[in-house]
């Protein structure tokens, strides 16, 4: 005689769960992806050739050393130069077409924290570090790429290895949340 | 009574002989704070967003009444009653300004510390207030624009705070009295605001605070409020 077998041993329902879980799992799984990728730029900046020239960071992006903001230039800094270059290839159409008619260009933000989160760039130049160190070979990269796990333990971490003396100010809720 | 300013770092004096009621500081902190307009319809439910608000009392039997005015906003305990009771720690004290700081992000909403606050000064965002296009460009890019559900409360303006601290770093210098400016104290037309830090004696706001007319509000329960109110005789223009 076959023994009926209890609920949790049917094939049907297990088979309803791993699909589920499957389709749960999938769209972490993209979701992760997706948001671990470089955005889609308006146009594909590349920082490798511009750096390679030796153009410094501070001439687009001017506030790190002095501000909150890093800031992105404005359509003014690139037609400076590009006015004066070839326009013969699909980035650089693009880019004249901005320029000719000076209309910002609408840059994707790669790097960004939360809006309760003030980050300020002028301690951190001022303390000695490189943008390398948070943002990543930028110099070496076609289009700035994200950097996953930037979160509030990155921050924390950080500042407790590089100045623990002032880790009561520097892990004050008042220092970075308001 | 006013001898013991034993409070550090950041504080405030508010002179009452000075105060005309005008609403000013009201006004500047929900702009510089990004604090919603909530309408009539939902202050009268009380659900009112304000960091500051005007309490008037009445002297005198009618007709010969007249008004005293008395703004009242978070007194940045030394000894906070509404941080003990946050489940999750999003009311704390902040060790390097000596105030008491509501960290948005962290809080759940479940209203204790406002009902443990004897000043009433903490409010409450019941509801999202959308920030329509023109409005939005006046938001204060400082200041997180709070969801619906946290509590919130006054802070010193400690977006200046930082701003002036971090000038100060910059140019390698200690910061200045009178340098941080509440927007409360800017707006306030007859200069009653005084803010600066308590810890040195030869600022302004210690100088004040030391006046013989000073008391704090609720001193009797050991909150150690830093926010001194100067009380004399008289009124605005007498
Ligand atoms: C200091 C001068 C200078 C500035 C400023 C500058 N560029 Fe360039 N950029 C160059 C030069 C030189 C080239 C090489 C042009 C060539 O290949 O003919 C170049 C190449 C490029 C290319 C690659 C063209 C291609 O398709 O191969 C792009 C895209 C570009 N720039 C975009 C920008 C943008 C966007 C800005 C503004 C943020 C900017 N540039 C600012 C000098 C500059
Ligand atoms: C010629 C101008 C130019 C120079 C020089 C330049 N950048 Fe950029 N940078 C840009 C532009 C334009 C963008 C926006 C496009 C993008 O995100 O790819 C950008 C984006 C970035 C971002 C991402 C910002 C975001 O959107 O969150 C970082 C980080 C960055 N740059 C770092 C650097 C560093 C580090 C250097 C120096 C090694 C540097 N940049 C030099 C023009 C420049
Ligand atoms: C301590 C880590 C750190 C260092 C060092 C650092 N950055 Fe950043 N950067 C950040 C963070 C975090 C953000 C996101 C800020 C935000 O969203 O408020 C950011 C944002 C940016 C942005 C885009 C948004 C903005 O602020 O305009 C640019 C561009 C940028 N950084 C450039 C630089 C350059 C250039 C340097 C070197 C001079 C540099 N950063 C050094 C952490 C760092
Ligand atoms: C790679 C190391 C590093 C990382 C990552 C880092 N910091 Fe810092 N931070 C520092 C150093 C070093 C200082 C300067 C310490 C000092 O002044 O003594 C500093 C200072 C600061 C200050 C200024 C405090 C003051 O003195 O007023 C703020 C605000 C700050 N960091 C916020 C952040 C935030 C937000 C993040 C994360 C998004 C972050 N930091 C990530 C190293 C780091
Ligand atoms: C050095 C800067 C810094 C300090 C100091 C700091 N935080 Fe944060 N905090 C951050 C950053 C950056 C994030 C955003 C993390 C992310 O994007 O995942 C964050 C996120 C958070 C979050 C998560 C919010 C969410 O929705 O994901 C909470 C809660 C929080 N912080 C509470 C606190 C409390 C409480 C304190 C004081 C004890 C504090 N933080 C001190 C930088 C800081």
């Amino acid at each position: 005689m076959q023994r009926k077998k209890p609920w949790w041993q049917n094939a049907g329902l297990r088979i309803g769960i791993a699909l589920v879980m499957l389709v749960l799992l999938g769209g972490a799984a993209t979701g992760v992806v997706i948001t671990q990728k470089a955005p889609q730029q308006p146009i594909e900046f590349p920082h490798n050739f511009h750096v390679g020239t030796g153009i410094p960071c501070a001439y687009c992006h001017s506030g790190a050393e002095t501000g909150p903001v890093a800031g992105l230039p404005s359509i003014e800094t690139c037609w400076g130069c590009h006015q004066q270059l070839r326009t013969n290839t699909p980035r650089l159409a693009k880019l004249a077409e901005y320029g000719s008619t000076n209309t910002p260009i609408p840059w994707v933000p790669v790097f960004i924290q939360p809006d309760f989160v003030h980050f300020n760039h002028r301690p951190h130049v001022a303390a000695g570090l490189e943008c390398k160190t948070c943002h990543g070979d930028t110099a070496g990269q076609t289009v700035a790429e994200p950097i996953p796990g930037q979160n509030m333990g990155w921050c924390l971490d950080c500042h407790y290895k590089m100045a623990p003396e002032n880790f009561t100010r520097l892990s004050d809720c008042a220092t970075c949340h308001y | 009574m006013s001898e013991k300013v034993e409070a550090k770092k950041w504080g405030m004096v508010v002179d009452l002989d000075l105060c005309t009621g005008c609403q000013a500081c009201v006004t500047a902190c929900a702009m510089e704070n990004n604090i919603p307009y909530t309408g009539e319809d939902e202050t009268a439910y009380g659900r009112g967003l304000h960091w500051i608000r005007i309490q008037r009392y009445w002297k005198g039997e009618y007709p010969e009444v007249s008004p005293t005015h008395q703004p009242v906003m978070c007194q940045q305990c030394g000894h906070a009653p509404c941080e003990p009771v946050c489940p999750v720690y999003a009311s704390v004290h902040s060790e390097e300004e000596q105030i008491n700081v509501q960290v948005y992000n962290r809080c759940v909403g479940t209203r204790y510390c406002a009902n443990n606050c004897p000043y009433i000064s903490r409010t409450f965002n019941w509801f999202d207030y959308p920030h329509p296009v023109p409005e939005s460009y006046s938001l204060n890019p400082d200041v997180t624009v709070r969801r619906r559900g946290v509590m919130e409360k006054c802070t010193f303006c400690v977006q200046r705070i930082r701003h002036a601290v971090d000038t100060a770093q910059a140019e390698g210098r200690e910061i200045e009295d009178g340098e941080v400016m509440t927007a409360c104290q800017q707006a306030c037309p007859t200069g009653a605001i005084i803010f600066g830090d308590l810890s040195k004696k030869e600022s302004a706001v210690s100088q004040a605070a030391r006046s013989q007319r000073s008391f704090r509000l609720l001193e009797e329960l050991g909150t150690e409020p830093k926010v001194v109110y100067l009380k004399g005789g008289g009124n605005y223009g007498g």
